[in-house]
């Protein structure tokens, strides 16, 4: 009886396996190890945000003076409705999950429409009224050599970017998709293309930056400006939209394309009705997340759209003048920047870029969920 | 309600297919035809596009940079130790070196945790963890290289300032900024990236196989590096290559902390350059057309060389993975 006992209960204790000590000891390093980086980054994005944020939350009673450059008000109203946005979408997340702790319910309180308009028209009357109160370092002209600056036109420059490069990406990035998934009959271009596209991916933007300067600023005489930097973008995102458009194309259901087709629509009707507004929300989030880059890239920028803001044009919606972004700015100021309070001012516009950093990814992520090969529409529909 | 009741009754206005067979319907016929022709062309056009942006984009890098290298020879432009375009020497060893060392030491001080701690949070992390740390990496890669480079500036160097004094002694030439700088900051740059394709490649792993390996009495440990690390490897080695290449092309980050002189390392703590770092500098300078800027192109093209290469070995990697 002893025998058996001991024969059967030996083998299953996990605590007595030779070895287990030092398997533990190397699981919990690895543990260790992880917790550390995760810890690290962590800790190194919220010390950005909260060194930032006396920049950012620097509110004054008295307004900030005009400087009277062209445009200098609809700016001002635009940065403020953004700011005054975002605290709002940040406070009613926030009240949501606190009220969902509170309630204990699984299901996420949703606002009703009505009450969302509400916010968004307060938002609106609020940016355009007090558009003069907001932190001064969000809306003002940088400044040389003095303190104070702000970064109002670097803000402005970055969206503007944004705006200009993904015109361009949209419709070549998903048309050259829909070929690639769709149209795609001569084998030898299809190759070619597949060729061009890990060749563009592979590139250092460094590289991309010599040839914008090249062609663009030095060709085509264009000099340092916006349209030659948002060209330069776009041919940098290119791959990043072609590839995961592609991929959200291929894994619509064929059935759905089947049905379409059965019914009598030809392949382009099938394609535009019923294949890309399946699609949409992957192609959505791609194109978020090469915003994302256009906000973070730098070194193709100094080289095609210069370190500058101009005192006169600062606000013009002129693709064809010169203009820095704020990682070009942040860079800028560290390497030549001569003003006194350098280290506030690049503490604020990393801030400002970690925030829309954030915001992109959010909102690639919400995109993705609706669509593309993992989503919730695909799902449905092939329950 | 309003906006479906209208879809309704457009639809309602629409001819059934039977109707549009018939020859009174001919010009609408024609115009689906049109706009048949129109949507074909476009996509053609944009795959076009494409293909010619590319090629535009290489034949004009390789033509500068081909004239740079004919006036100057391959062989001093890549042995050369001196690099002073005011005196028309172009020897790009130095900016080689710093190149290859930084992005080295970045592979060996990031990729190995990387790689390690993305095999805890695949094979034995609790799970409710999972996607959480996930999120947390993917906002720190894309997390502009400026940012890093400038918290590297303010906080790195003077640590490895306070390092490379506690080696070579108080009164030793050396400094914060330089290869060792460069190295830590372009390790941490990668990390994000290294971690989010080696999670990828691992959940790629069969789920069987682990099964199969606890069935045999593996514990989880065991596991996850006798089966998983080993089913992943080419996607893991997918995500250094990957990890390689951000950190040889990293441009801005490292102009910040590797200190800017042109010339070979004395040590790892004294300040040198790299290629991209030169061509940012010097393109500031540098007239378009002279034998400086073009000496840059050529630069610039052995950077491409190198890098297309690297993609290319992780194409044949992950081609032969797919099949």
């Amino acid at each position: 009886v002893t025998l058996h006992a001991t024969a059967s209960r030996a083998p299953l204790r996990r605590t007595e396996r030779r070895g287990h000590r030092v398997e533990t000891a190397l699981a919990r390093s690895l543990a260790a190890l992880a917790a550390i980086l995760a810890g690290g980054y962590l800790a190194g994005l919220a010390y950005l945000l909260l060194r930032g944020s006396s920049k950012l939350f620097a509110f004054s009673i008295n307004p900030v003076p005009r400087t009277g450059v062209e445009g200098e008000e609809i700016v001002r109203t635009l940065i403020a409705t953004m700011a005054f946005g975002l605290s709002a979408w940040a406070i009613t997340t926030l009240a949501q999950a606190v009220l969902r702790r509170i309630s204990r319910s699984e299901k996420t309180p949703r606002l009703a429409t009505w009450k969302k308009i509400a916010i968004s028209i307060l938002v609106i009357v609020l940016g355009i009224t007090l558009c003069d109160y907001v932190p001064s370092f969000l809306v003002t002209l940088p400044s040389e050599t003095t303190a104070g600056g702000g970064i109002g036109p670097e803000i402005f420059n970055t969206l503007y970017f944004a705006i200009l490069s993904t015109a361009i990406t949209l419709p070549i990035g998903v048309g050259a998709a829909v070929y690639m998934a769709r149209f795609a009959m001569s084998p030898t271009m299809m190759g070619a293309l597949r060729t061009a596209l890990d060749t563009l991916a592979s590139l250092p933007s460094i590289v991309y930056g010599l040839f914008g300067f090249l062609v663009f600023v030095v060709q085509m005489q264009a000099g340092y400006s916006l349209f030659a930097g948002a060209l330069v973008l776009a041919l940098l995102n290119l791959p990043l939209v072609v590839g995961i458009s592609e991929e959200s194309l291929r894994a619509v259901p064929r059935e759905l394309e089947d049905a379409s087709l059965a019914l009598g629509a030809t392949r382009v009707q099938t394609t535009l009705r019923v294949t890309l507004p399946y699609a949409w929300p992957g192609i959505l989030s791609a194109l978020v997340l090469s915003v994302g880059r256009v906000f973070a890239e730098s070194a193709p920028l100094i080289m095609t759209a210069g370190t500058t803001i101009s005192r006169t044009n600062a606000f013009s919606l002129n693709p064809f003048r010169g203009g820095e972004t704020l990682a070009v700015h942040l860079w800028y100021v560290n390497s030549s920047g001569l003003s006194p309070d350098k280290a506030d001012v690049s503490a604020g516009t990393a801030a400002v870029l970690i925030v829309l950093i954030f915001l992109t990814n959010l909102a690639a992520s919400r995109l993705a969920r609706f669509g593309g090969a993992t989503g919730n529409r695909l799902k449905k529909a092939t329950r | 309600m309003a906006m479906r009741a209208l879809f309704a009754e457009e639809s309602a206005r629409r001819p059934s297919p039977e109707v549009s067979r018939e020859p009174r319907l001919s010009g609408r016929a024609s115009a689906t035809r049109w706009s048949e022709l129109f949507t074909r062309g476009f996509v053609v056009t944009c795959g076009g596009i494409v293909i010619l942006a590319t090629a535009t984009m290489i034949a004009f890098l390789g033509q500068t940079g081909i004239r740079g290298l004919s006036e100057i020879g391959l062989w001093p432009l890549l042995s050369g130790a001196k690099w002073k375009p005011e005196a028309n020497s172009f020897g790009g060893l130095a900016l080689l070196t710093g190149t290859v060392l930084s992005a080295a030491g970045a592979v060996l001080l990031g990729a190995i945790p990387a790689v390690l701690a993305s095999a805890w949070l695949a094979e034995l992390s609790p799970r409710s963890i999972r996607s959480s740390f996930r999120r947390v990496m993917e906002i720190a890669a894309a997390v502009p290289s400026v940012v890093y480079g400038w918290l590297a500036l303010v906080y790195l160097v003077p640590l490895t300032e306070r390092l490379a004094h506690g080696i070579y002694g108080e009164d030793a030439p050396v400094g914060g900024e330089g290869l060792a700088a460069s190295a830590l900051l372009l390790g941490a740059m990668i990390i994000p990236t290294v971690m989010l394709l080696a999670l990828d490649a691992l959940a790629r792993v069969p789920a069987e196989l682990r099964d199969a390996s606890a069935a045999l009495g593996a514990s989880e440990l065991q596991t996850a590096f006798r089966v998983a690390l080993p089913g992943a490897w080419r996607g893991i080695l997918i995500a250094v290559f990957f990890g390689l290449a951000r950190a040889a092309g990293e441009t801005m980050a490292v102009q910040m902390v590797i200190g800017g002189a042109r010339k070979l390392p004395d040590n790892l703590f004294s300040p040198t350059t790299t290629i991209s770092t030169q061509i940012v500098m010097d393109m500031q300078n540098a007239r378009p057309g002279t034998l400086a800027s073009n000496a840059l192109y050529s630069m610039a093209l052995v950077l491409l060389v190198v890098s297309v290469m690297i993609v290319l070995a992780t194409r044949l990697l992950s081609r032969r993975t797919a099949s």
